[in-house]
C-alpha cells in the first residue's frame, strides 16, 4: 500500500483537515442499500473489500500523525480516556503484540517489528519512534502496554474480557468516540455498554451479536460498519467533552452545512487475542465532509435516500433532528432517482 | 497450519508426550492456558480430528501436547502412539479455548484425574508467574503415580492422589472461601462425582468451569437426511454425525469437536437426537429441536436436519 | 427512547435454595415486607439493617443485627465476606445507589453475579455522576440535577454504571445555553 502521509493536520481549532482524492475513493461508505436499519451486519475481516480502507488488518492511512498527535492532547486533558482493569494485563500484552505484528507486515516502510527472544525492538518511522523492551515487562516502557500501543494506531480500542457467557468491557483507549464514555461504561458487559441503542433492542440484534462473538475464534476476526453525522472533522466528541462540542451543532446554516457536516463511519474489528480469550474491538473512525463525499457520485445519491427515510428514533438517537433536513436540502439537488448499484463500492476510479 | 512432530517421549505403554514446532511459518499462534488444539491424523481410509489440550505455556516455537492411548480408539490416538515418527508433518487448527483462566477469580481451585490433568498443564506457569492463589489436587491410579509426578512442580500447593479415595473432596470444597474458583477436568464420573458435590454446598454455577473431551466414542450407525442438501447418508458406528457431513463433501460449522463450544449447532426437523454434548441446556435438550453434530447421535434410525 | 439495558431490572427479595447460608443487609431501619416473598425464619438467615444512632446496637444471638450507618455496615460487609467460606448468597434491599454499592463491596471480596440478589426499596431517588467534571451528586429526584461540584445542569441519561453505582449525567443546555427542558420530578 502506497500512502503519502500528511505531516500536520487538525482535527480541533481551525479543523485543517482535508481528505485528498484518493482518501475520499477509499472510504469506507457504510449504506449497501437505500435504506437504512440496525442489523447483526458482521462480516469475516479478511483482506480485501469494497475500497481501500478494507485491505489491512488495522487501517492506517493519510491522516495517521495528525490523529496521532490528536489523541495525545485529548489525554492530557484526560488520562482516564485509556483505562485497563487489573485483571487484563494479558490482553494488554496481547493487544500490543497483535497491533506491532499487524502494523510491520502490513505497513513495512512505516513500521518495523524485530524480535529477539523476549527483547523486542519497535520502530515507528513517521512519529520518530525507536524503542526497545521486554515482551511481558510492562516496566520497559514508558507507558503501560496497551496504551502504548494504542497511542500510535488510528481508532480507538476496548477490550472485552469474556466471562460468565458474556463480554465484559473492562479497559480502552477511547478518545474519538461518538458520544459516549470508556469511564462510565468501563466494566459494564456487553448488553449494558449498549443501553442507549434505540429500536435495535427490540430487534433482538444484541442478543444474536453477543451469541456470535462469544464464539469469535483465534485467527478468524469480524468486522462490521456504524456512522453517524458529526459537526466538523472533530474526534473528541465525548460526552465529557459535549460542552466544547455541543454549541458547533447550533452553527450548522444551509450555507455552510457542505463544508461543517461530516459522516463520520466506524470500521469496528473484532479480534479474539491469544493468552487472555478476550476480544479486542477496534473502532477505527473515518470523518468525511459532504461536499467531500458528494464527489462520488453513487454516495451523494444514496445518503440522500438513507436520511430521508430514516427511522425517527435513529434520528433522534444519532443527534440529528436539528440539521436533518438541511442536509436532505442540500443532498437532494444530487439524486437524480438513478437505480444504484447495491453495495458500497464507489463505482468510479477518479473524481 | 502444518506442524512438523518435532520429538515424540513415552510417559507410560499408554501415554506419550509430543513436542510439535511450526513447519512453514517461525512461529505458532500464542496458545493461551487452557487452549487446546485440532490435530488431522492420516487413519486408513479417512483422516481423524482429536483436540487436545495444549500442556506448553504461550511459548510460540513449539506446542505440546499429551495422548493417552483410548482403549477403544477409533483411529486418532492409536495412530499417534503406533505410526507417529519425528519429522511427520500433520496438519493442525490454531489454538481455541473453551477452558481458560477466570482473571476475576481470587483464588484457583483445580482438580483433576487421570488425563484431565492437561490443561492444568498449561495453567501451572500462568498461575506461578502471577503468583495468584491456587490449589491443585491431581488423582490418578496407584500405579500411574510415577507418570504424572515428574509433570508436576513439588510445591505445598500441589498434591498428587494415588487413588480418588485419598481425597476428601467434601472437606477441601467446605474450606474455601467466597472468592474461589473451582476448575474440574477428567473423566466423566470424576467430573460428576466433583460438581455435584461442590452444587450440594451452595458453590454457585458461574465459580464451576469445567472441560471434558470425550463424547465421540461413535455409537450405533444411522441415516441423516440433510433437507436443504437434499442429501441421504449413513453415519457408521466409528463415525461421528460431523464426520459423516464432512466426508460427504459438505462445509457444515464447527469448531471444538468435543461438544463444547456451541458452533456446530444444527437444527433437526425429525428424529430424535441422543445428545452427548456439554452445550445445550437441559430445556433445549428435552425439546430436541438442535443436535451438536460433532458429539451427538440418534436415538431414531433417522434423522432429519435442516442443512 | 425505547428499551433500556443498562438500567437494572429488580425483582421481589426471594431466598436462593441452592444457598448453604444467607445474609440479608438494607439500608432502612427494617426489612420492607412488602418487598420480600420468603420467610425469614429460616435458621441460617441473617438480617443486618441500618439503625442510624450513634450509641450503635450491638449483636444479637438471633443472627440480626444493625449499624449505625451505611458506611459501618459496608465496612463490617467487607470483613465479614472475606471470612465466610463458600455457598454464602448476599441479598441487599434499599435505594439503588446502596444496592451497588454493596454489590461493589461483594464483587471486591469475590462474590459473582449470581451469588449477589439486590432489591430495591424506598425511595426511587438517584446517584448522578457528572459527565463533566467525574463528581457524584446523591439523591437526585428530578430529570435535571444540578452538578453541586461544577454547575452544570445535568440531564440524567437513562444509562446506569454498575461500577459507579450511578446513573449518567450530561450538560442539558451545551448545544444552546439555557435551552432547558420544563424539570419534573420523576424519581420520588
Amino acid at each position: 500500500m502506497n500512502i503519502t502521509l500528511k505531516p500536520t493536520e487538525t482535527f480541533r481549532g481551525d479543523f485543517s483537515t482535508r481528505n485528498s482524492d484518493a482518501a475520499i475513493l477509499r472510504f469506507p461508505f457504510p449504506f449497501p442499500e437505500d435504506v437504512y436499519m440496525y442489523a447483526v451486519n458482521i462480516e469475516p475481516h479478511v483482506p480485501g473489500g469494497p475500497t481501500e480502507a478494507f485491505t489491512a488488518a488495522f487501517d492506517i492511512d493519510e491522516h495517521y500523525i495528525g490523529e496521532c498527535h490528536d489523541r495525545a492532547l485529548t489525554l492530557i486533558d484526560d488520562p482516564a480516556r485509556c483505562q485497563v482493569l487489573p485483571h487484563m494485563m494479558e490482553a494488554e500484552w496481547d493487544t500490543l503484540e497483535l497491533l506491532m505484528e499487524s502494523l510491520a507486515k502490513d505497513y513495512p516502510t512505516l513500521f518495523t517489528l524485530t524480535k529477539d527472544g523476549d527483547i523486542w525492538r519497535w520502530q515507528n518511522h513517521p512519529l520518530g519512534i525507536d524503542q526497545t523492551f521486554s515482551f511481558g515487562q510492562p516496566e520497559t516502557l514508558p507507558y503501560p502496554p496497551f496504551e502504548y500501543i494504542t497511542r500510535q494506531v488510528q481508532g480507538d480500542f476496548t477490550i472485552q474480557d469474556h466471562r460468565d457467557n458474556n463480554l465484559y468491557m473492562d479497559g480502552g483507549m477511547v478518545t474519538s468516540q461518538a458520544d459516549w464514555s470508556l469511564n462510565f461504561d468501563l466494566g459494564m458487559s456487553f448488553h449494558e455498554w449498549h443501553g442507549p441503542v434505540p429500536v435495535a433492542h427490540e430487534l433482538g440484534v444484541f442478543d444474536r451479536a453477543l451469541a456470535y462473538l462469544l464464539r469469535l475464534q483465534y485467527g478468524k476476526p469480524v468486522r462490521r460498519l456504524n456512522w453517524t453525522l458529526t459537526v466538523n472533522p472533530r474526534l473528541d466528541t465525548s460526552p465529557e467533552n459535549y460542552p466544547l462540542w455541543g454549541p458547533d451543532k447550533a452553527t450548522i446554516t444551509p450555507e455552510n452545512i457542505r463544508e461543517k457536516m461530516c459522516l463520520r463511519v466506524e470500521l469496528q474489528t473484532l479480534t479474539r487475542l491469544p493468552r487472555s480469550n478476550a476480544i479486542l474491538f477496534g473502532i477505527r473512525g473515518y470523518l468525511i465532509r459532504l461536499e467531500e463525499l458528494v464527489r462520488v457520485k453513487k454516495y451523494a445519491k444514496r445518503m440522500h435516500r438513507v436520511l430521508r427515510d430514516l427511522h425517527p428514533e435513529i434520528v433522534e438517537y444519532k443527534g440529528m433532528p436539528r440539521y436533518r433536513q438541511m442536509i436532505i436540502d442540500y443532498l437532494a439537488p444530487f439524486d437524480d432517482g438513478e437505480i444504484l448499484s447495491s453495495g458500497t463500492q464507489p463505482d468510479q476510479t477518479s473524481l | 497450519m502444518k506442524a512438523r512432530i518435532q520429538n515424540i517421549r513415552s510417559l507410560s505403554a499408554t501415554i506419550k508426550h509430543i513436542t510439535l514446532a511450526p513447519d512453514a511459518e517461525d512461529s505458532f499462534p500464542a496458545g493461551a492456558a487452557g487452549a487446546f488444539i485440532l490435530l488431522e491424523i492420516p487413519g486408513p481410509g479417512r483422516v481423524w480430528k482429536n483436540a487436545y489440550s495444549l500442556v506448553s505455556g504461550a511459548g510460540r516455537r513449539q506446542y505440546e501436547i499429551i495422548v493417552r492411548r483410548v482403549a477403544q480408539s477409533r483411529g486418532g490416538s492409536a495412530w499417534l502412539h503406533d505410526h507417529a515418527e519425528p519429522g511427520q508433518l500433520l496438519e493442525i487448527s490454531g489454538p481455541a479455548n473453551l477452558f481458560p483462566i477466570a482473571r476475576a477469580a481470587q483464588k484457583h481451585l483445580l482438580l483433576s484425574a487421570g488425563i484431565g490433568i492437561t490443561p492444568f498443564l498449561s495453567y501451572l506457569p500462568v498461575l506461578q508467574r502471577q503468583n495468584a492463589a491456587f490449589e491443585l489436587h491431581h488423582c490418578c491410579k496407584l500405579d500411574e503415580q510415577e507418570v504424572f509426578r515428574p509433570l508436576l512442580p513439588k510445591a505445598p500447593n500441589i498434591t498428587l492422589h494415588g487413588s480418588r479415595n485419598s481425597l476428601d473432596l467434601m472437606t477441601l470444597l467446605s474450606a474455601q472461601k467466597l472468592n474461589t474458583h473451582l476448575y474440574v477436568c477428567g473423566p466423566e464420573a470424576f467430573m460428576d462425582v466433583t460438581i455435584a458435590a461442590a452444587k450440594r454446598i451452595g458453590w454457585p454455577d458461574a465459580k464451576i468451569h469445567e472441560e471434558s473431551f470425550g463424547g465421540a466414542t461413535g455409537g450405533a450407525s444411522f441415516i441423516v437426511k440433510l433437507a436443504r442438501s437434499a442429501m441421504e447418508l449413513h453415519v457408521a458406528e466409528d463415525q461421528t454425525l460431523l464426520e459423516a457431513l464432512e466426508d460427504a463433501g459438505l462445509a457444515p460449522p464447527r469448531m471444538c469437536r468435543g461438544g463444547a463450544c456451541g458452533v456446530c449447532e444444527l437444527p433437526v426437523l425429525g428424529g430424535l437426537p441422543d445428545h452427548h454434548d456439554h452445550y445445550l441446556s437441559a430445556a433445549a435438550r428435552a425439546a430436541g429441536k438442535s443436535i451438536m453434530t460433532c458429539v451427538s447421535r440418534a436415538k431414531t434410525p433417522e434423522l432429519v436436519l435442516d442443512f | 427512547m425505547g428499551l433500556n439495558k443498562s438500567r437494572p431490572i429488580y425483582e421481589k427479595l426471594r431466598i436462593d435454595p441452592q444457598g448453604r447460608a444467607h445474609l440479608i443487609v438494607t439500608d432502612l431501619e427494617a426489612l420492607p415486607q412488602d418487598t420480600i416473598e420468603a420467610n425469614l425464619a429460616l435458621s441460617n438467615i441473617e438480617i443486618w439493617v441500618v439503625a442510624r444512632i450513634a450509641r450503635g446496637i450491638a449483636a444479637s444471638p438471633s443472627g440480626s443485627r444493625a449499624f449505625r450507618s451505611v458506611a459501618d455496615l459496608l465496612s463490617h460487609l467487607s470483613f465479614h465476606l472475606a471470612r465466610e467460606p463458600v455457598g454464602l448468597r448476599l441479598y441487599a434491599a434499599g435505594t439503588e445507589a446502596f444496592l451497588w454499592d454493596v454489590a461493589n463491596t461483594a464483587r471486591a471480596a469475590g462474590l459473582g453475579k449470581d451469588e449477589i440478589f439486590l432489591t430495591q426499596a424506598g425511595s426511587l431517588r438517584r446517584r448522578v455522576y457528572c459527565t463533566h467534571c467525574k463528581s457524584m451528586n446523591e439523591d437526585a429526584v428530578a430529570n435535571i440535577a444540578t452538578c453541586r461540584a461544577c454547575g452544570a445542569r445535568l440531564f440524567v441519561r437513562d444509562h446506569f454504571s454498575r461500577r459507579l453505582a450511578a446513573f449518567m449525567g450530561v450538560m442539558v443546555d451545551a448545544e444552546v445555553p439555557n435551552e432547558i427542558p420544563e424539570i419534573e420530578v420523576i424519581y420520588p
